[in-house]
């Protein structure tokens, strides 16, 4: 029985220029202690689905489908009730680290303010559990970080203070949305080390939410690829990378440059064209225009997901081989 | 970010879109429309007075004192006889100008030192940064009081007063907008295309602060409007018998309880001015900025 | 390093400081950004400078391009020092080196039209008018790959790949013997930057010219550099061939920066020898003393009471391969903390 179950996820925005359709009919299923990485690039959907499940989404946000944990449906239940999920059950972590936390607030502050909300906690007890949290996430001299304000630490301290405030309360499931895009390179290995870490002792769920392969390449157990609003490719993380079926993902692998046989290498692969307007749902394959495979079938019919290794899902009617053919 | 079909969109130039674009977001904002054509409507009152008068607003007629609105005087006459209405006309030619000319005189002052000031930095920023901040701490209206009370009473003297009155504010504008755009990118490469400071500043800072200089003006023209009625109705502005919203405030005040309609109507007048040009500039700016998406 | 040629760009030793906060009050501090950073780049050559923040390297692309006057220290272009001259003689001096720079958004101007910003370099130092000028904004477009039509686009119409393109050409149109590219791709989509990555290698060998090629992307740098100089906290602390940096860094820091960076295969990814460095990078405003990685060093117990006295000096190790360590100097081996991405493949 997966954790959480998302099935035909759509988002749909309605602006006064028409409709944008973010997300189309996703689905995709979360185990506990699974770690699931979201790939695509700006624009796909990723960040949105995500925050549709917590009612994190502006009110032009039309949402359809659902999204179950355990009895609950996330998208019709309440909104007390979705408040009550969000940071308790599941707990998000953005991008900026500057931003996200409130300049004037003490660290301590911050992640006790959580352990009151949600958990009732008395001060004292909220102070002691913050103590902790920061010994978790491996911030040295936690009890001393306590009393600190946000400006007093690093990005990349400030990024596990964030993650201490997501666990504040245990969380079934922590979404993370590119987390370390905003950090440099040797701190991003810290991170992801710590995550593997959470992971590994909490039990904790993650759905990493990236553009970068080679983040997922290192900490993901599954893989789930989206383009324009639509899930591509699914698959556990070795058979993705050992072989990837549809054209959008091998594309996305030849694009990066690969350490240690970059120069040897041949030219980086190109997806010419660019991303769709999402103004539009096409009855037709999302990747068509931009795919050196597309046919009179690929741009008449959506092709649907289908499994074509096991555990490998791709939504492509000529998967398979290398970048054209 | 908007995807852009070039097949349907080469019949037009750039800059025609986005006229068309700006134009389409200003006609989905009622307000800034109303607040467009009455100040047009207050406008054209002012260019066509004579034609639009009844009467002319400084002849008497003793015999028609305080008189109600009736057909001949559809405001009623002032305790000199004279027609409300043809003053009011009359009068917007000292609003809208004194508050036109004002702004674009305070925008001369400001706009040079400004920009000269956050482009350059070096030794003059500090300068006219702290001294702006002095002079900024008197209200616009004190300020102007005080210049127009030197210069001695005119409506001349009192736009120069009201334009310098107004140039702090809009030094401390332009003088920002420079320091911000100094930093962008686009100016460090005509740096290294090997640009000169003047050159830099006429074709890349100043073309990139027109929004908000554009914005500031229409904020400014109403803040100036009142304040040539404030100057005259302290007698420091437009003096008798030109008439003046301000001035026929002030002559109104004996008969606020017989004849409240005197103080009245150039209240409403100056509101209703002021308040449209403030609608006008509020809908200019959303329109012009760059983030806005409808 | 011995050129046969003269260099197109030598950098000696060059220093910049900021001073911060006011010094009014007395509250003012002093950012090392850069200090004492040495290096030369031949013709044809491509430099990658890589680095994390506070490594210094944006700053000594700025200050090679004469944005910023630098504190101390030579910068020759083409045998000319050009360190602290005045803005008037460094203008046709223009001609020769160019930037790209890394968003695609502040580095257009929004009021012009993408034809107007390419032709500008080429208004201004006067080396084309009129319909010669038109041609050659069409030559560059077509070489950048853009279509003629978007020379009437402003750039706000225009993705962010088309934008770097439109600054590419417009830092070619002036055909300078050196480019410096301040993280071009790094604000980019992963396809998108392929194809960046792509017209800069074939531009470079096209025409020819030197490229300073400043990134925190290792593995974009392996894709594009001939050599390679990793920065850290302002100093240069490695220096090599790109095959023999990738295949053999000595510098700790090196290897914990080629060590972190992912590479997009599970296989190799997990199951690498690694090392994950502690703390966080010092601030430039009060760098540690001696040799200023010590403080995050896996090795800072062995190289210890000297690093924390005396700054390393950039030896030559063997072949021009440059490394600032006190454990390291030719005649020994270089500790090996990590695989080394050559060996992953």
């Amino acid at each position: 029985m997966p954790l959480l179950q998302v099935d035909d996820l759509s988002v749909r925005f309605d602006t006064d220029d028409g409709p944008v359709h973010a997300v189309d009919r996703l689905s995709f299923t979360l185990d506990e202690s699974e770690v699931l990485g979201v790939v695509g690039e700006s624009g796909c959907g990723k960040s949105v689905s995500l925050m549709a499940l917590t009612q994190l989404l502006p009110d032009t946000a039309k949402i359809g489908g659902s999204a179950r944990i355990g009895d609950l449906d996330l998208l019709s239940a309440s909104s007390s009730r979705v408040r009550k999920i969000r940071g308790r059950t599941i707990a998000y972590v953005f991008q900026e680290p500057m931003t996200s936390l409130n300049p004037s607030l003490r660290i301590g502050r911050q992640i006790e303010e959580v352990l009151q909300r949600h958990l009732d906690l008395s001060r004292r007890a909220a102070r002691s559990r913050a103590v902790e949290l920061l010994e978790l996430v491996r911030i040295p001299a936690p009890q001393r970080r306590v009393g600190e304000y946000p400006h007093q630490l690093s990005g990349g301290m400030r990024q596990r203070v964030m993650i201490a405030i997501a666990l504040a309360c245990d969380p079934k499931i922590l979404v993370a949305d590119e987390p370390t895009t905003a950090l440099d390179v040797t701190i991003q290995a810290g991170i992801l080390d710590l995550m593997r870490d959470i992971r590994a002792r909490l039990g904790t769920a993650i759905v990493l939410i990236t553009h970068n392969l080679g983040v997922v390449a290192d900490i993901a157990d599954r893989v789930l690829v989206m383009y324009a609003g639509r899930k591509v490719e699914e698959a556990p993380v070795h058979d993705l990378f050992a072989a990837p079926q549809h054209p959008y993902t091998i594309g996305l692998l030849g694009a990066v440059p690969r350490p240690g046989s970059a120069s040897t290498a041949g030219r980086l692969q190109e997806i010419p064209g660019r991303v769709p307007s999402l103004r539009e749902l096409p009855q037709a394959c999302v990747f068509a225009d931009r795919c050196p495979r597309a046919d009179d079938l690929t741009r008449s019919e959506q092709p649907l997901l289908r499994e074509v290794r096991p555990g490998h899902l791709v939504a492509c009617f000529h998967p398979g081989g290398a970048w054209s053919s | 970010m908007s995807y852009v079909d070039t097949a349907a969109a080469t019949e037009l130039s750039p800059r025609a879109r986005r006229r068309r674009l700006l134009r389409k977001r200003f006609l989905r904002r009622p307000l800034a429309v109303l607040g467009l054509l009455v100040a047009l409507a207050f406008v054209t009152m002012a260019i066509f007075a004579p034609a639009l008068a009844p009467y002319d607003p400084t002849e008497l007629d003793v015999t028609a004192i305080l008189e109600g609105p009736t057909r001949e005087h559809l405001l009623g006459t002032d305790e000199l006889g004279r027609d409300i209405l043809s003053r009011i006309v009359y009068g917007a030619r000292a609003s809208i100008l004194a508050g036109v000319l004002a702004t674009l005189l305070a925008m001369a002052i400001a706009v040079p030192i400004g920009v000269t000031a956050g482009y350059f930095r070096g030794w003059l920023d500090p300068i006219v940064a702290r001294v702006t901040d002095v002079v900024l701490a008197f209200p616009f209206l004190i300020l102007a009081v005080g210049l127009a009370a030197i210069l001695g009473p005119s409506l001349l003297n009192a736009t120069i007063a009201l334009g310098v009155g107004a140039a702090p504010g809009l030094i401390r504008v332009a003088r920002g907008e420079a320091l911000s755009l100094r930093e962008e990118d686009y100016v460090r490469a005509a740096i290294a295309n090997g640009a000169g400071d003047t050159s830099i500043i006429g074709r890349h800072v100043l073309p990139n602060m027109t929004n908000t200089l554009i914005v500031q003006a229409t904020v400014t023209i109403p803040a100036a409007i009142i304040g040539e009625a404030v100057l005259s109705f302290l007698g420091l502005g437009v003096q008798p018998p030109t008439p003046s919203w301000g001035v026929m405030l002030s002559a109104a005040q004996p008969y606020v309880n017989d004849a409240p309609r005197l103080a009245l109507v150039p209240g409403l007048a100056i509101f209703f001015c002021s308040l449209s040009f403030n609608l006008l500039g509020d809908g200019l700016r959303d329109v012009l900025d760059p983030r806005t998406t409808r | 390093m011995v050129f046969v040629t003269e260099p197109v760009l030598e950098v000696v030793d060059l220093v910049k400081h900021f001073h911060v906060g006011s010094q009014f009050t007395g509250g003012g501090g002093v950012v090392h950004a850069v200090d004492g950073v040495s290096f030369a780049i031949a013709p044809g050559e491509m430099l990658g400078l890589v680095g994390e923040s506070g490594s210094g390297k944006t700053t000594v692309g700025n200050c090679i391009m004469r944005l910023l006057e630098p504190t101390a220290g030579t910068i020759r272009l083409n045998g000319r020092d050009v360190t602290h001259i005045s803005r008037r003689a460094m203008r046709p001096l223009r001609r020769e080196l160019h930037m790209v720079f890394q968003d695609p958004y502040s580095s257009l101007n929004p009021r012009l039209t993408c034809g107007q910003i390419v032709a500008e370099p080429l208004r201004v130092q006067k080396l084309a008018r009129d319909k010669r000028l038109d041609e050659r904004v069409r030559e560059l477009f077509d070489d950048v790959g853009l279509r003629d039509e978007l020379r009437h686009r402003y750039p706000h119409e225009l993705s962010g790949g088309q934008r770097q393109r439109v600054g590419l050409a417009r830092a070619l149109s002036v055909s300078p013997s050196l480019l410096i590219a301040d993280e071009p791709v790094s604000a980019l989509d992963v396809s998108v930057q392929a194809s960046i990555l792509n017209l800069l290698r074939d531009l470079q060998s096209n025409l020819k010219f030197s490229c300073l090629f400043i990134t925190h992307d290792l593995a974009t740098v392996e894709y594009l550099c001939d050599r390679v100089a990793v920065m850290y906290l302002g100093e240069i602390v490695e220096l090599a061939a790109t095959e023999e940096l990738f295949a053999r860094p000595q510098h700790p820091y090196s290897q914990a920066l080629l060590s972190a960076a992912v590479v997009a295969d599970p296989e190799v990814q997990r199951t690498r020898r690694r090392i994950v460095l502690e703390g966080d990078i010092p601030s430039p405003l009060a760098p540690p003393s001696g040799c200023r990685f010590r403080t995050r060093c896996p090795l800072e117990r062995e190289s210890a009471p000297r690093s924390t006295d005396e700054e390393p000096p950039l030896l030559d190790v063997g072949g021009g391969h440059l490394v600032a360590c006190h454990l390291v100097h030719a005649g020994r081996e270089a500790p090996v903390l990590a695989d080394a991405p050559a060996e992953l493949a």
